[in-house]
């Protein structure tokens, strides 16, 4: 869409020029005209004096008519008289006076002469061709010749001497264009300015044109994301302010696990999955819709919902059913590829669009920690318990000492003891309520906030478990990991306290974040050399790289939830919970299960050799470390 | 004829801003359309007019009146007695008057081109014109 204040200039210059155009044309107009219009007071003023003239010549005596007026005028004296009469009217525009009459040829002959130069004998014939002298015969109407390339003649007056309602002969007033030239002389500056004036105001329209076409040229390119073909970023600021939110869902689409397939199979192939995936989209979504390449393997779709056919869910679902039966092919490599997509039905009924888009995103995040390959609705239930809380909140909370930590016991199913405790961050708001880590810590991502909050969780569990003899567990994730002022905290405290440092296991998630294996395996170390243990977080959840699993050298393996969670039911979980208890007793790691929420899934762990569980089953977390007479 | 006469007014139109072209070119039509006993042979006191009349493959011209069979006469001055028994066209209407030999003439009278044919002078001198000329001839020089 072109820019508005463009059009608005565009169409001002237009109008302007126009406007211009027409005044200057209405004074080229005005310039031939206002000579007539200024003579032709004069004409008049001569005509009527003629007419006098006239009346007193012609009723005086008695001529009745042509042949009578030119016997008349044929005597030399009476010619002169009446010569003499006219010539008073003479003037330095007034050029020529004289009477002209027809012959019986149909000639226009001369009867008198009033001029001072080039004066015509009587009766001398005057070859005038212009159709206007026999009109005046026919119409008997006074007659004006506007003269071109006539010596210096600007105009010719033609006037009718009629009697007994004929025309027996013409005064005829040639009138030079002196004042003319004079008027021009005058108005001659005016023109030019205008001239000058059009020609800037038609070169700033050229400009605006040449801007405007840039524009449309450039635009396709300024709001097209060249790999996909789809509307980027840019496009969707200009829009926004066009956009009527009630008329649009709004949904996230997020290819699932996008970075193991980069880092797998190479940028190349990352390329084909975005490019194929966007193909997709788009073939799932209708015309009306309005698919943008938000970022990296993440989308933005607009649904337009006022075309109640199909629901905004049913396209949603539609398009992560179609990416997950597409087969993906690229260089012999068949490649599975799905998308989680979050849902926000109402965007209309948020602040702004990007809050509505924090909604989409917060049900994407949603959809992602339930397994992905999911599409997740926004809903006033489900935003209880995922209504994000800003980055001021979580401030706040620091500042008033609301952040607290609770605690999950993790249990040894062998002796029946709590092995250790994992420690889970909690916010109190100010009427006590406890608020969920998922409600802010998205907001948090890579912010200084997320590292204060790092390092108050770490100071909170520190003084929590310094003086006895329990261990904890607390979970970093790998931008933590690589920050100086967290590891300062960890390093200033434990390296005073061994004995804390051995009972302290830090979780690193194992995510697509870690980018630098060198780098964490140095940190690690650091954490290592103070005599604490390292575990990994949510193991088997999708970013399952063995290798950098292998290069951790972690002590513990935990198991992802959602492999758990069904366990009992699921063989195909069980079997690959199996593989990773094998795969960790090589490793000479020690497991854990998490989300042991029934009697049948604990059940179904102590088969295969887990070492320690955690889960509702056993205990919730809570605010009080857990003795284990309060377990199950 | 209507042609001639209408080709012929643009010519004596357009003549009234650039007078000596024009005139020439008023002239040779008028000359394409006389015709006298003998070879017509062109000789004038006008020597621009002369030069151009030259160039026009339509006439002779020739450079001493005295070979001449037809003048066309600017100044009076410039009658000499050899030339006086030669058909005359004048450049002026008054010498019409003057030089009662002259048959014909092409003048300005207020900004517009004349033609005048005296039409006693050609049947005396055995001058013919075609009918596209007519419209301009007179019986006697008022």
């Amino acid at each position: 869409m072109v820019k508005k204040k463009e059009l608005f200039l565009f169409f001002s210059l237009l109008l302007l020029g126009i406007f211009l155009i027409y005044t200057y044309n209405y004074i080229k107009e005005a310039k031939h005209e206002i000579f007539v219009k200024i003579e032709k007071d004069k004409i008049q003023q001569i005509a009527n004096i003629f007419d006098n003239l006239k009346r007193a010549t012609l009723i005086h005596h008695n001529i009745k008519n042509a042949k009578e007026l030119t016997l008349f005028l044929s005597d030399k004296r009476k010619r002169d008289e009446q010569e003499k009469k006219l010539s008073f009217l003479l003037s330095s525009n007034l050029k020529y006076i004289y009477v002209l009459t027809k012959d019986e040829k149909g000639r226009f002959r001369f009867l008198l002469d009033a001029s001072k130069i080039d004066k015509a004998n009587f009766y001398q014939k005057f070859d005038v061709k212009n159709p206007k002298y026999n009109l005046l015969y026919q119409t008997k109407e006074p007659q004006i010749i506007k003269q071109k390339d006539m010596e210096n003649l600007q105009l010719t007056y033609l006037h009718p001497i009629i009697i007994n309602n004929k025309v027996v002969a013409i005064l005829s007033v040639d009138i030079t264009d002196n004042l003319q030239n004079n008027i021009l002389e005058l108005i001659q500056p005016l023109e030019t300015f205008f001239i000058i004036l059009i020609i800037f105001i038609f070169l700033l329209i050229s400009m605006t044109i040449i801007q405007v076409l840039h524009y449309f040229f450039t635009r396709k390119k300024i709001f097209t994301d060249p790999l996909t073909g789809l509307y980027n970023r840019n496009y969707l600021q200009e829009i926004l302010p066009m956009l009527k939110l009630q008329h649009y869902s709004i949904a996230m689409l997020d290819l699932d696990r996008f970075k193991v397939i980069n880092d797998t199979y190479g940028h190349k192939t990352g390329d084909f999955v975005l490019s194929q995936s966007s193909t997709i989209f788009k073939n799932s979504i209708r015309d009306s819709d309005i698919l943008i390449r938000y970022g990296g393997e993440e989308f933005l779709l607009f649904i337009y919902n006022r075309d109640n056919k199909i629901s905004t869910f049913e396209i949603c679902e539609r398009i992560r059913k179609n990416v997950e039966s597409f087969s993906f092919h690229f260089d012999e490599d068949e490649i599975n590829v799905s998308v989680s997509i979050g849902i926000h039905e109402n965007p209309s009924l948020e602040k702004n669009v990007n809050e509505a888009i924090k909604v989409a995103d917060a049900m994407l995040y949603v959809a992602k920690n339930e397994g992905r390959n999911r599409v997740i609705q926004y809903s006033e239930n489900r935003q209880k318990h995922t209504q994000t809380k800003d980055i001021n909140y979580v401030k706040l909370a620091l500042q008033e000492n609301r952040v607290i930590c609770f605690y999950q016991p993790i249990y040894n199913h062998q002796t029946g003891e709590i092995y250790k405790y994992e420690s889970l961050v909690r916010i109190k708001d100010k009427s006590e309520k406890i608020i969920s880590p998922m409600e802010f810590l998205p907001e948090l991502k890579h912010t200084n906030i997320h590292y204060k909050l790092t390092q108050r969780i770490l100071s909170i569990v520190f003084d929590a478990f310094r003086d006895n003899s329990l261990s904890v567990s607390i979970n970093l994730n790998f931008s933590d990991f690589i920050n100086q002022d967290i590891e300062d905290t960890i390093v200033n405290e434990l390296s005073n306290n061994r004995d804390l440092a051995s009972r302290v296991t830090f979780e690193i998630l194992e995510s697509d974040e870690i980018d630098n294996i060198a780098l964490l395996k140095e940190k690690i170390d650091t954490l290592r050399s103070l005599g604490s243990k390292i575990s990994i977080d949510d193991f088997g959840s999708g970013y399952s790289n063995f290798r950098t699993v292998l290069d951790m050298d972690a002590n513990y393996l935990k198991i992802d939830g959602s492999l758990i969670k069904n366990i009992d039911k699921n063989e195909k979980d069980f079997q690959v919970v199996k593989s990773i208890i094998n795969f960790a007793k090589e490793a000479q790691m020690k497991t854990i299960a998490e989300f042991v929420h029934s009697q049948e899934v604990y059940d179904k762990l102590l088969t295969i050799d887990v070492d320690y569980l955690q889960g509702y089953y056993i205990a919730q977390p809570s605010e009080k470390i857990l003795q284990k007479e309060e377990l199950f | 004829m209507k042609t001639f006469i209408l080709s012929l007014f643009i010519t004596l139109t357009l003549s009234a801003s650039a007078i000596n072209h024009h005139q020439i070119k008023i002239i040779e039509k008028i000359f394409s359309e006389i015709s006298i006993s003998t070879e017509l042979k062109i000789w004038s006191d006008n020597k621009k007019l002369l030069s151009e009349l030259k160039k026009c493959t339509k006439f002779i011209t020739v450079e001493n009146p005295k070979d001449a069979t037809m003048i066309i006469l600017e100044d009076r001055d410039n009658l000499s007695k050899e030339v006086l028994s030669k058909s005359i066209f004048v450049l002026n209407y008054n010498l019409l008057s003057k030089i009662p030999k002259s048959f014909g003439a092409l003048f300005w009278k207020k900004g517009r081109p004349n033609i005048v044919i005296i039409k006693p002078r050609i049947e005396t001198q055995s001058i013919e014109i075609s009918q596209a000329l007519h419209p301009y001839l007179e019986e006697r020089v008022w």
